[in-house]
């Protein structure tokens, strides 16, 4: 860059020379340039981009979003007009909105630039060692004691060494000075933590590029396919042309009716239909196959087989709470409602008029049973159950794992306090030629009161040896 | 003689830990206000400690009760919480010998004790888990983020006590009101069946207005009050309370995506409380580059680090309270 030049503190500024010298065209580029990167860089930013993010993702979070629940959540939560406005103004899909888009990129412009600017220059630190400090120097720093010991030089300075290595310090000793430091590796945590968060963006990025996911409920003897997968944004990937087979599923129950887990037996069939694999998936056991995971998300009966006069019938059921039930209606504004709990349990059937505060139970009948409703017989055959499949191909996931494991490392890493500790005996001035005159002092970023007491305790422990 | 069953065992443990962080907040006051401060403190310590003893015992017990991990509803939550408040506290402050934390500590601890045995009774008893809960990932997703949410309000509560001794009386008097409201809105939300609209623009409007109040007036000083020395120490320990509990917070939402990954295919989902634990998370970022870089003074960075207390109750009982909803219902009462 030329004509600036780069402060320790990251700042770039234009030297004066390049201001007599260069009024031109140029001059000015620089100038833009430079404030630029700065502001681009600045921590100032960071701030203020972090506190509009936090922000907006309070609004997604208060207002129901149309991916998640669709527009009638925030109907149901707002009503008509607050839902309209909400709904025009993007907050009931904030995270799709060109606000939220933008606002994502300037902060990745941001961690770039920060990153590179502040965050990881200061690797270089790490490898420069402590230097050697003389007592002048050492009652400078931000904690530094003076005080008389009566052991041998020997001694005191071993007695130091032992006491600071006990503490967690590494030591150096040189004649009669020492130095000593702990925790130096907190200082990878603004990098290593960076480095995570850039990771996670090029995961993320990798995999909305590349991946592709969907749900599709799905029954006994059917197949799945991907070919309709709803958030496929294929700039990169395709789409398998191999399926999956529902070939049985059911749910169990805790003894008290409510359900304990769901399964679903899967055969993958290739092209050609060869069953290639085979597995019996459950919520939290997905099946893996070619990078494709199937994971077992809902559960629920569909269609209800009953026969009315030898008339084969079916009607869909709807979940309701603990329930699945079919409706079936009659002339005179009446209802037949059908009920049932589960795949083995009787069906109930309940009829409902208007003018009825309440449904009246009609008859209870087993499976395969038979009954007599008003002169018609009814057979209950079954029920078909369905499984609710969600399917996910996602190429970015180890790289957003790696990331994982990066941020969770750097921002533990920040909670390790660098200290650096200096010491330097001398003969005592006070003419008793056996006393030692110790100094020592030091300084750490964080921790300042915890560290200047861990100071002072190792100086009365060495006074009192 | 009839036989001591095991959930006697267990309510009989949490109460000891309950009436224990009461008495400790009693002997704190009666310490400040006292003749023998020191011994009295050391009282106080003892029953921080007997407390945190036995809610550990109260908490295992609960699990041999239920026969799984002893957090998956709304009260093992609190039981938790006011578990880590006291730990925080032993672990973390006590060694800086700070008893103006202590007793906003047990206060606190005290509180989620009530909030807890106050909750309707089927937040209380143990139920079957529903299919999504069943997974040893909720063992290491969840303690991490009720740890962190109590760090965090301990973080808060010493960030008053830095306002105190530096002098900034008005703004904590400010913070603390703001505290109270939010915690109203939030109990109203949990006990009462008030519209929950109402009950959103009391936390809302109550925390905008009052901390900005507060920052407004941090200018104002009552030099009488002040002493720096102590200040210091407060803002040491609430940024070291942030330091161990942002890296928890960070494991617990990071553990909580691996989960969803494993469970459902996704590992983020825009789920409220997904989001919201982000928000938190988001804030506490802002928090320490606030730190490094020396922005801000240790009186505004108190108070940032208040804002983050009130975002962390937001998070862990208000969005079910205030009624919102989302997969993690594990609180939802109306
Ligand atoms: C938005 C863009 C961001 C920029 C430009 C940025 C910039 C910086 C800079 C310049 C530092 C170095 C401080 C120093 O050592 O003097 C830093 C430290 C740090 N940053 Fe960021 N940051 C960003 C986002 C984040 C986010 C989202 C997190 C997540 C928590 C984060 C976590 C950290 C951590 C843990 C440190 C180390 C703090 C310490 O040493 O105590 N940063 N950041």
């Amino acid at each position: 860059m030329n004509g600036t030049q780069q402060l320790h503190n990251g700042e770039v500024v234009t030297s004066n020379k390049a201001i007599a010298e260069n009024k031109s065209f140029f001059y000015f580029i620089d100038k833009i340039n430079t404030w630029l990167v700065n502001s681009l860089s600045s921590v100032k930013l960071t701030i203020v981009l972090l506190s509009l993010l936090a922000v907006m993702v309070l609004l997604g979070a208060w207002c129901p979003q149309i991916p998640q629940g669709g527009p009638g959540k925030v109907v149901e939560q707002f009503g008509p007009q607050t839902a309209d406005y909400l709904i025009k103004m993007g907050i009931a899909d904030i995270f799709h909105s060109l606000a939220f888009l933008l606002l994502i990129s300037f902060i990745t412009v941001n961690i770039i630039f920060g990153s590179f600017r502040h965050v990881f220059p200061k690797l270089k630190l790490l490898k420069s060692p402590m230097p050697w400090l003389r007592a002048e120097q050492i009652n400078k720093m931000p904690v530094h004691y003076q005080f008389e010991s009566s052991l041998s030089p020997a001694d005191c300075e071993n007695n130091l060494a032992r006491t600071l290595k006990r503490l967690g310090y590494s030591v150096c000793i040189n004649g009669s000075q020492l130095t000593a430091e702990s925790g130096k590796f907190g200082r990878l945590a603004p990098t290593v933590t960076h480095i995570g968060l850039l990771t996670l963006l090029a995961g993320v990025i990798l995999s909305s590029w590349t991946g592709f996911s969907g749900f599709k409920g799905v029954c006994p003897g059917e197949t799945l396919s991907f070919l309709d997968a709803e958030h496929s944004q294929l700039w990169l990937g395709k789409l398998p042309n191999w399926t999956v087979r529902v070939n049985e599923t059911h749910r169990e129950d805790y003894p008290s009716g409510e359900a304990k887990q769901w399964y679903s037996n899967l055969s993958v069939l290739d092209r050609n239909g060869k069953v290639q694999k085979t597995q019996t998936i459950s919520v939290n056991e997905p099946l893996s196959y070619n990078g494709v995971d199937v994971y077992q998300s809902s559960w629920g009966l569909k269609t209800l087989k009953i026969r009315f006069n030898n008339d084969a019938k079916q009607l869909s059921l709807q979940s309701m709470g603990k329930l699945f039930a079919a409706f079936l209606p009659l002339p005179q504004n009446a209802v037949i409602i059908f009920s049932i709990r589960d795949a083995q349990a009787p069906l109930r059937i309940f009829a409902k008029r208007e003018d009825w505060s309440s449904p009246k139970l009609l008859s209870q009948v087993p499976l395969g049973g038979q009954t007599d409703l008003g002169g018609v017989s009814l057979i209950y055959e079954g029920t078909v159950a369905q499984t609710g499949l969600q399917y996910k191909c996602d190429p970015g996931l180890p790289i957003v794992y790696l990331a994982f494991i990066f941020i969770i490392g750097g921002i533990s890493l920040a909670a390790v306090p660098h200290r650096q500790v200096w010491a330097q005996l001398k003969e005592s001035p006070s003419g008793n030629n056996n006393n030692q005159l110790v100094t020592i002092g030091g300084t750490t970023k964080k921790g300042k009161i915890s560290f200047a007491r861990q100071i002072e305790n190792i100086m009365e422990k060495l006074k009192n040896d | 003689m009839t036989e001591l069953t095991i959930s006697q065992v267990q309510m009989t443990f949490t109460n000891v830990s309950g009436i224990s962080a009461l008495l400790a907040f009693w002997a704190f006051v009666l310490g400040a206000i006292g003749k023998w401060k020191t011994k009295v403190y050391r009282v106080a310590e003892i029953l921080i400690l007997l407390g945190f003893v036995c809610l550990t015992a109260a908490i295992i017990t609960r699990g041999i009760e239920a026969n799984r991990f002893p957090l998956a509803n709304l009260y093992e939550s609190t039981l938790w919480f006011a578990w880590a408040i006291m730990g925080g506290y032993l672990l973390l402050v006590r060694r800086l010998g700070q008893n103006q934390l202590g007793w906003l500590a047990a206060l606190f601890a005290t509180m989620f004790f009530l909030y807890g045995s106050w909750l309707p009774g089927n937040q209380q008893v143990i139920t079957p888990l529903v299919p999504a809960l069943v997974s040893y990932w909720r063992q290491i997703h969840v303690p991490p983020l009720i740890i962190s949410y109590a760090l965090f309000c301990l973080s808060g509560l010493s960030s008053l006590v830095e306002l105190w001794y530096a002098g900034h009386i008005r703004s904590l008097i400010l913070a603390a009101v703001t505290i109270v409201l939010a915690g109203t809105a939030i109990c109203l939300g949990t006990y009462t069946s008030i519209d929950t609209v109402w009950l959103q623009l009391l936390f809302v409007g109550s925390s905008i207005a009052g901390m900005f109040l507060a920052w407004r007036n941090l200018s104002h000083i009552a030099t009488a009050k002040a002493d720096q020395a102590k200040a210091n120490v407060y803002d040491e320990i609430s940024s070291k309370a942030i330091s161990v509990g942002l890296p928890l917070l960070t494991f617990g939402i990071i553990t909580g995506g691996l989960w969803a990954n494993h469970a459902w295919g996704t590992y983020w989902s825009w789920d409220p409380k997904e989001s919201m634990a982000l928000v938190t998370w988001i804030s506490y970022a802002a928090y320490i580059h606030l730190r490094v870089h020396h922005e801000l003074s240790a009186e505004r960075l108190s108070l940032v680090s208040i804002i983050g207390l009130i975002l962390t109750l937001l998070t862990y009982l208000g969005f079910n309270s205030l009624g919102f909803g989302g997969l993690h219902s594990y609180g939802r009462f109306k």
